[in-house]
């Protein structure tokens, strides 16, 4: 009963971003057709979305272009996006999330991830208006619950990462904290 | 026939635990870990034995389409893989919750008809609830966080099915869709657009508390339906036999078909309720029921599971288009154009 997010009625990643019909405005909406069952998909910029959409019979539907893809035309125009990519190439601690992750699959790893991406994100979630602050219902107890113990098991995570991706610098600051977390945990079931 | 602006409401609420990474890249203890816990504390005696828990290796491919085809769980859940999942429905199919599917929690709730405005405060009720055992992940500034960033803030998605044939027959359906994009709306088609049976939703993050998106999907949704309404007032004025003819062919096939796909069956209820609406079909038949209904109820895993006693395991097998043919001779009978 929900309408499936199905390939068919995505726009297809590689594709270009440039509006296919004037060529020269970036495409933000997406026109699909259903024409003897055949499904067509054109990508345009707004003005051109309009005009087409007046013409269309049948069944058209206009969506705007996933966000993702929207974002990789804001990285392709934002300076600090187009620069070296291994050395904007970020990663979150706690889950392992990589900047390209995040660009292949849309998704974010953890709530960490918020912090390490925020700039990339607010690209990402960005519509035509400014950054949008949250203004709808907040948690009853608040975010500043976490125990020691969940507080000892997300550090470790991040260790491990950290490891794994060779940055023992920052590793061995981790371990510190961890340690020092150890001893405190200790104390207080004594 | 009661004329409901919305066909049926939908709603997911999508929640994150803090202490753990989202699924696609937790592992398997966490996830498990996290099943155990909320699985654990819906079947407390807190709940009063107000939800049904389900191990998703207990459903078959019968059961999961059944739970899609009656709005209980996304189809992306059903068709997921992962660790951890499970699922659980609340009150008898009042809500459900999908557990480790794209987010740790997702509270889903479905209604036939109008009722947007009544999910949202029992969804908030369950929210509530839920968050006793379950430490949000949240920040200020971005909302309740979420594996996909679209999602992030309220994490509400809402859904309103609209029956808009006219509209479709018309192709004005495209400038509407453009129209609901400059609102963070989108539209798409449910049933791959037969019956023009769309569903429209927020795609985009919202400004604004939930009540607020609430309002903006009733609001423009009840616009549409107006819309609708009046193309197909304009249709029967100006072409009146078409119109009747249409209709009538419809009724005639859904007498004597004695084999019908589903999306056929949609499109035949489909013109047969414009004709119902603008009272120029009677049909006994129908009772008191929608047309929203009969089409749900035509579904292939409902017909196998209420009608075929869930003896076929295949939502392919062409015995349930002769089943479904029947049922809609059955409930067409005695049916005709004045
Ligand atoms: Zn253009
Ligand atoms: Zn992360």
């Amino acid at each position: 009963m929900f309408a499936e997010e199905s390939p068919d009625w995505n726009p297809d990643a590689s594709s270009s971003v440039e509006c296919e019909l004037c060529g020269e405005e970036p495409a933000t909406m997406h026109l699909i057709r259903v024409v003897e069952g055949r499904v067509s998909h054109t990508h345009l910029c707004p003005r051109c979305a309009e005009n087409l959409a007046e013409q269309t019979e049948g069944l058209a539907l206009v969506l705007a272009l996933p966000t993702v893809l929207r974002g990789a035309k804001a990285r392709a125009e934002t300076p600090a996006f187009s620069t070296s990519k291994s050395r904007e190439e970020k990663l979150c601690p706690v889950c392992g999330t990589t900047s390209s992750d995040l660009r292949e699959s849309g998704l974010v790893g953890c709530g960490n991830c918020y912090q390490v991406f925020g700039e990339q994100l607010e690209v990402m979630v960005k519509r035509d208006v400014e950054m949008i602050e949250h203004m709808g219902k907040v948690p009853l107890r608040g975010p500043e619950t976490d125990s020691l113990r969940h507080e000892i098991m997300r550090l470790e995570r991040m260790l491990r990462e950290l490891v794994a991706h060779e940055r023992y610098e920052e590793a061995a600051g981790v371990r510190d904290r961890l340690t020092e977390l150890g001893q405190r945990l200790q104390g207080d079931d004594e | 026939m009661k004329q409901s602006t919305m066909t049926a409401s939908a709603m997911v609420l999508a929640r994150n635990d803090a202490d753990h990474r989202f699924p696609h890249v937790e592992d398997r203890d966490g996830l498990e870990e996290l099943r155990s816990h909320v699985t654990g504390m819906l079947k407390s005696d807190d709940w009063g034995g107000a939800w049904q828990v389900y191990e998703l290796d207990d459903l078959s491919a019968i059961d999961l389409a059944y739970l899609v085809e009656r709005g209980l769980m996304t189809p992306r859940f059903a068709d997921g893989l992962g660790e951890g999942r499970a699922f659980a429905v609340y009150g008898d199919g009042l809500a459900s919750l999908e557990i480790n599917g794209e987010d740790h929690l997702r509270l889903v709730g479905f209604r036939k008809g109008d009722g947007l405005e009544s999910l949202w405060p029992l969804l908030n009720l369950l929210d509530d609830r839920l968050e006793t055992a379950v430490a949000y992940a949240f920040d200020p500034a971005w909302g309740y966080l979420t594996a996909s960033p679209a999602r992030t803030g309220t994490g509400l998605r809402v859904y309103a099915t609209l029956h808009l044939p006219a509209l479709m027959l018309t192709g004005k359906l495209a400038s509407i869709g453009l129209e609901l994009v400059k609102h963070g709306l989108s539209m798409a088609p449910l049933w791959g657009g037969a019956g023009g049976v769309v569903q429209v939703s927020n795609s985009a993050r919202q400004q604004g508390p939930e009540s607020e998106v609430v309002r903006l999907v009733v609001d423009l949704c009840a616009e549409i339906v107006e819309k609708e309404r009046s193309v197909r007032k304009m249709l029967l004025r100006e072409n009146p036999l078409q119109a009747r003819d249409q209709i009538g062919r419809s009724l005639g096939l859904a007498q004597h078909a004695w084999t019908m796909t589903f999306s056929e069956a949609v499109n035949l209820i489909s013109a047969a309720q414009v004709g119902l609406e603008a009272g120029m079909v009677e049909a006994p038949g129908l009772g008191g029921q929608s047309a929203f209904e009969l089409m749900t109820k035509l579904q292939p895993a409902h017909i196998v599971v209420e009608h075929m006693d869930r003896k076929v395991g295949c939502l392919e097998n062409t015995e349930i288009d002769e089943v479904r043919a029947r049922i809609m001779r059955e409930v067409f009978a005695g049916a005709c154009v004045r």
